[in-house]
């Protein structure tokens, strides 16, 4: 580093009376050193910040260059107060000033090195106490918490003064001391005759990042003697001092395609360790220090997969005491869908880098077996069958057409087509199911189920790949079965209207498989998905889903796929959908409203012949 | 040329009496000497941090020119008419004078100065149905039922309930973004008399502190997939004009000090229950963290896990919302309906 002083804290605070004469010490500042022999030069930017937003020219605070004293040079009247509190709308007033470090002395004016601290004075509207109207607490330490950080690896040094000077110089027939407590075997030590606090040798994060100790303040006046204990803590910060390494020696992982093969899919995940913490803000900047690169010449590799780097806070227990550390993920991940018809299998090598570490061992390879197996593009047995009753309706659902696997597949889509037969019986048509995995079949011509001549028909399936064209064909049969039922008049187009279980079974609608709505009895308490409705299968609707056959219209089951509104109680499915769950029965007219409600008029009314018996 | 601004009010003592930003502007505007330094200051700090700003021998003149002007101390009023653009008045000015890497910044609304007693003599007056039951009632259930018969309160609440919890899809539980701004509606637009009821309720049984945790659906505006830093989090809502004057704000009610008998500055538990209320509906949006009667803890969805070397200011800024006795007792008094008495 080519600057290395700093400040172990980023605030100071005191406050400051009217009146307090010239000269009066208010505050020490500390600076710690990053290499032996470097001299700190504290210096005062000549800007006050007045209530945190008016800038006004300090003639008030000095800063001794070379010891970091905050003195006031001129006395702070009640006009000045003024001036300086106008418009200030706090219930206190506070003028904040920056001190810079410098490692040689200053020159001129000079705001603009980034090594700075804050210090923020309170003004208080009256002039300084009396000290004996001041508490033990005020006379030994200020409000603000004694809290320290040091970096490690840096060289010994002071870094805090526990008298607080302005007392020191306001009360000096007080007699104030200190003592540092919990500090035995600890690298720090304080100094009786300055009171100052130093670290007393190089401190190392990865072996203890947190020191919590007391500070003793004991107030004498006379015979009478006050006793303050506060704590005060070190936290010791990082820097990137420990390389990468691997938890039981893991490098290599196995990373087989075959099922899913769509973009995005985390093949194989291998981790690495590091002593170092890694802020997760801002995300970038970490990302590029630790960086994940995949190892190849071949740009079909380089296009084909992407390394995806996530990381998170472990904790690591060195000695008894927690530290935190770093867990690094390098996941293999899919750029791009890949094709049924590879195979390949290769190792790729991903080099990781610890950038900002200055050793040798700064970087890890990590190893990927992959494996890219060709997947078949089969129908399992040789044919289907399905069977039809003849009082079917149109969007009735028959059943599912899959080849091999279909269910494992991501990132592959199959279309699968009938082609039509020779003979003029044509009812059922196929359309394509979720993400193109399997093939829904339907009816699409209901009166074709009833002509008699229809009887068992034939068709070919062909189920073919979208990107490699690949395809496959099996027989389908579909036998006609069931003697034609009378239909009832009256009756509506979807079952979904009907209210009642007698008037539901007694009709059919869109969908039906049998001729027949079918009643599914819920279970009748409170809102529930269980609730009771007529459908025209009670497997596929109201399931939740409005699948590809439902959507073909509206009045096949508007329980799944009704956008509009819902009186009663309900709660409404996914993507504002359906009804999810409802009160009591639920039942639809399609294109209009659906309504959920008890039926509860089971019981007689009591009518005027029961109330007069008594 | 005309001198300075003339100022827009002085009272006796000659302390300027604040206008707000928008105000301030339009004054700004019609003085030309102003209206053409504030343009020059404004392209000052457009893409340039505050140390090249000050560099610069005529934005540092600029500056000294407006410190004159009724826009340096101009502030907002939450909730007024075009709130964002005078808090976008504001800023332009302020993101130059401070160091904007502050850990604290000062408030740009104008101070609180109604106490929690006014609230409580509204309160009473419909919340003396049945005194009687009181002792053992469910406070929150009351404020909602309270809520519910007042027109204004019932629509907004409602307004807000269904929108944070309607399912889009089944990967997006709900429009997060939507929800924000219902919730920001209903506490902006609802009197703090039921809005405060329903935040700060004090409860005796864990159905109640459940009821009061639940208040602003945090399964939609609160919770999500992943905690973010902290410091990442109050980032994200620095860069938003809104996120960050009522987290300013909050800091400035809500600050816990030792100087002061409840630990809140000036004793003013209104100021500060009205600045936490002030976040609900944007990033910084704070909750209770679960339905514990006993203990009250509030905090933002974040935590300081991968801070790395600022995990001490990470938890700093934590502890303002999670062990602030200024918060804490700010809400249990509401819950006790009590206040500090202080003369007038």
């Amino acid at each position: 580093a080519t600057f290395g002083l700093y400040f172990p804290r980023k605030e100071y605070t005191e406050n400051v009376y009217i009146d307090q004469p010239a000269g009066t010490p208010l505050l020490r500042i500390h600076a710690l050193r990053d290499s032996h022999g470097e001299v700190a030069h504290f210096h005062l930017c000549q800007n006050l910040i007045v209530s945190r937003a008016r800038s006004h020219e300090n003639h008030w605070f000095q800063i001794r260059e070379k010891t970091g004293l905050l003195y006031l040079s001129k006395s702070l009247d009640r006009e000045d107060f003024n001036t300086l509190t106008v418009g200030n709308w706090m219930p206190l007033s506070k003028v904040m000033l920056y001190v810079f470090l410098s490692s040689h002395p200053f020159q001129g004016k000079e705001c603009d090195s980034t090594t700075l601290t804050m210090v923020l004075f309170s003004l208080i509207n009256a002039t300084a106490p009396a000290c004996s109207s001041l508490t033990a607490r005020q006379l030994c330490f200020t409000e603000m918490d004694l809290s320290f950080h040091i970096k490690e690896n840096k060289p010994p040094g002071t870094f805090h003064q526990l008298q607080l000077p302005s007392v020191h110089h306001l009360c000096q027939n007080l007699s104030i001391s200190y003592k540092l407590l919990a500090a035995e075997g600890l690298p720090f030590r304080y100094n009786d005759n300055t009171t100052g606090v130093s670290v007393t040798q190089r401190l190392d994060r990865e072996e203890r990042e947190r020191y919590e100790l007391i500070a003793k303040c004991t107030v004498r006046e006379g015979l009478r003697e006050m006793q303050v204990e506060v704590p005060f803590l070190v936290n010791v910060l990082d820097e990137d001092d420990s390389p990468p390494f691997l938890p039981n020696g893991t490098d290599t992982a196995d990373a087989v395609v075959e099922f899913n093969r769509k973009e995005g899919t985390v093949l194989a995940t291998l981790t690495v360790y590091d002593a170092d913490t890694t802020p997760i803000y801002p995300l970038e900047s970490s990302r590029k220090k630790y960086t994940g690169t995949i190892i190849t010449d071949d740009p079909w590799i380089s296009e084909t997969f992407r390394v995806e780097h996530i990381f998170d806070e472990i904790h690591f227990s060195p000695n008894g005491s927690q530290v935190r550390g770093t867990q690094h993920e390098y996941k293999l991940v899919l750029n791009k869908s890949i094709s049924v018809t590879e195979r390949r299998s290769f190792q790729l090598d991903v080099l990781v880098n610890d950038t900002e570490f200055h050793g040798p061992e700064r970087s890890v390879m990590l190893h990927f077996n992959v494996s890219i197996l060709p997947v078949s593009i089969q129908f399992p047995n040789t044919t289907y069958q399905f069977t039809v009753n003849r009082n079917a309706e149109r969007f009735a659902q028959i059943g599912k057409i899959c080849i091999e696997n279909c269910m494992k597949f991501r990132g592959v889509n199959i279309t699968y087509k009938l082609l039509s037969p020779n003979v003029s019986c044509y009812p059922v048509s196929i359309l394509p199911g979720r993400e193109g995995k399997w093939g829904s079949l339907y009816v699409n011509d209901s009166s074709v189920l009833r002509r008699p001549e229809c009887k068992e028909i034939q068709y070919t399936i062909q189920a073919t790949d979208k990107q490699s064209r690949k395809h496959t064909k099996t027989f389908l049969t579909i036998v006609l079965e069931g003697a034609l039922l009378k239909k009832e008049e009256d009756c509506p187009d979807s079952c979904a209207v009907s209210k009642h279980r007698a008037e539901c079974e007694e009709c059919g609608g869109l969908g039906v498989l049998t001729g027949r709505c079918q009643w599914r009895q819920g279970s009748g308490r409170g809102i529930t998905t269980n609730y009771s409705t007529c459908t025209p299968s009670i497997k596929t609707c109201p399931d939740g889903t409005c699948d590809v056959i439902e959507r073909r219209d509206p009045a096949v089951c508007p329980q799944d796929c009704t956008s509009g509104n819902i009186i009663g109680g309900h709660g409404k499915g996914t993507g504002n959908l359906g009804i999810k769950s409802g009160h009591g029965i639920c039942y639809c007219f399609p294109r209009q409203n659906c309504y959920c409600e008890k039926d509860d008029i089971k019981e007689q009314l009591c009518d005027e012949v029961c109330k007069t018996v008594i | 040329l005309a001198g300075p601004p003339s100022p827009p009010g002085q009272d006796p003592h000659g302390w300027r009496v604040p206008v707000d930003c928008v105000r301030a502007n339009e004054l700004c505007a019609v003085e030309p000497s102003c209206s053409s330094r504030y343009r020059t200051l404004r392209q000052c700090l457009a893409g340039r941090d505050r140390n090249t700003m000050l560099a610069n021998k005529e934005c540092q003149a600029a500056l000294e020119v407006l410190q004159e002007s009724p826009l340096y101390d101009c502030r907002c009023k939450r909730g007024m008419k075009k709130e964002l653009q005078c808090l976008q008045i504001y800023w332009s000015i302020h993101l130059g004078l401070t160091e904007g890497e502050e850990f604290y910044e000062a408030s740009p609304y104008e101070p609180v100065t109604s106490r929690l007693s006014d609230i409580f003599r509204l309160a009473s007056i419909f919340s003396g149905m049945d005194p009687a039951a009181t002792s053992k009632s469910n406070h929150c259930l009351d404020a909602a039922k309270a809520c519910n018969l007042n027109d204004n309160c019932k629509r907004l609440r409602s307004g807000y309930i269904s929108t944070c919890s309607k399912e889009i899809s089944a990967t997006e539980h709900c429009s997060r973004r939507k929800c924000h701004k219902a919730l920001r509606q209903f506490f902006d637009r609802v009197p703090s008399e039921y809005t405060y009821r329903l935040l700060f309720c004090s409860c005796k049984d864990q159905a109640c502190a459940e009821r009061r945790r639940q208040t602003i659906v945090p399964s939609c505006s609160y919770e999500d997939k992943e905690k973010p830093n902290c410091l990442d989090l109050r980032n994200t809502c620095r860069t938003d004009h809104l996120c960050r004057s009522r987290l300013a704000d909050f800091h400035t009610n809500c600050q816990a000090s030792f100087q002061y008998l409840t630990s809140c500055p000036g004793d003013n538990y209104q100021a500060c229950l009205g600045s936490y209320a002030g976040l609900i509906g944007f990033d910084m949006t704070p909750n209770y963290i679960d339905a514990n009667t006993t203990s009250i803890t509030i905090s933002p969805w974040c935590s300081c896990k991968g801070s790395g070397n600022m995990e001490e200011e990470c938890e700093k800024f934590l502890r303002d919302f999670t062990e602030n006795p200024c918060l804490r007792n700010a809400i249990q008094a509401f819950g006790n309906g009590t206040d500090v008495n202080l003369s007038p």
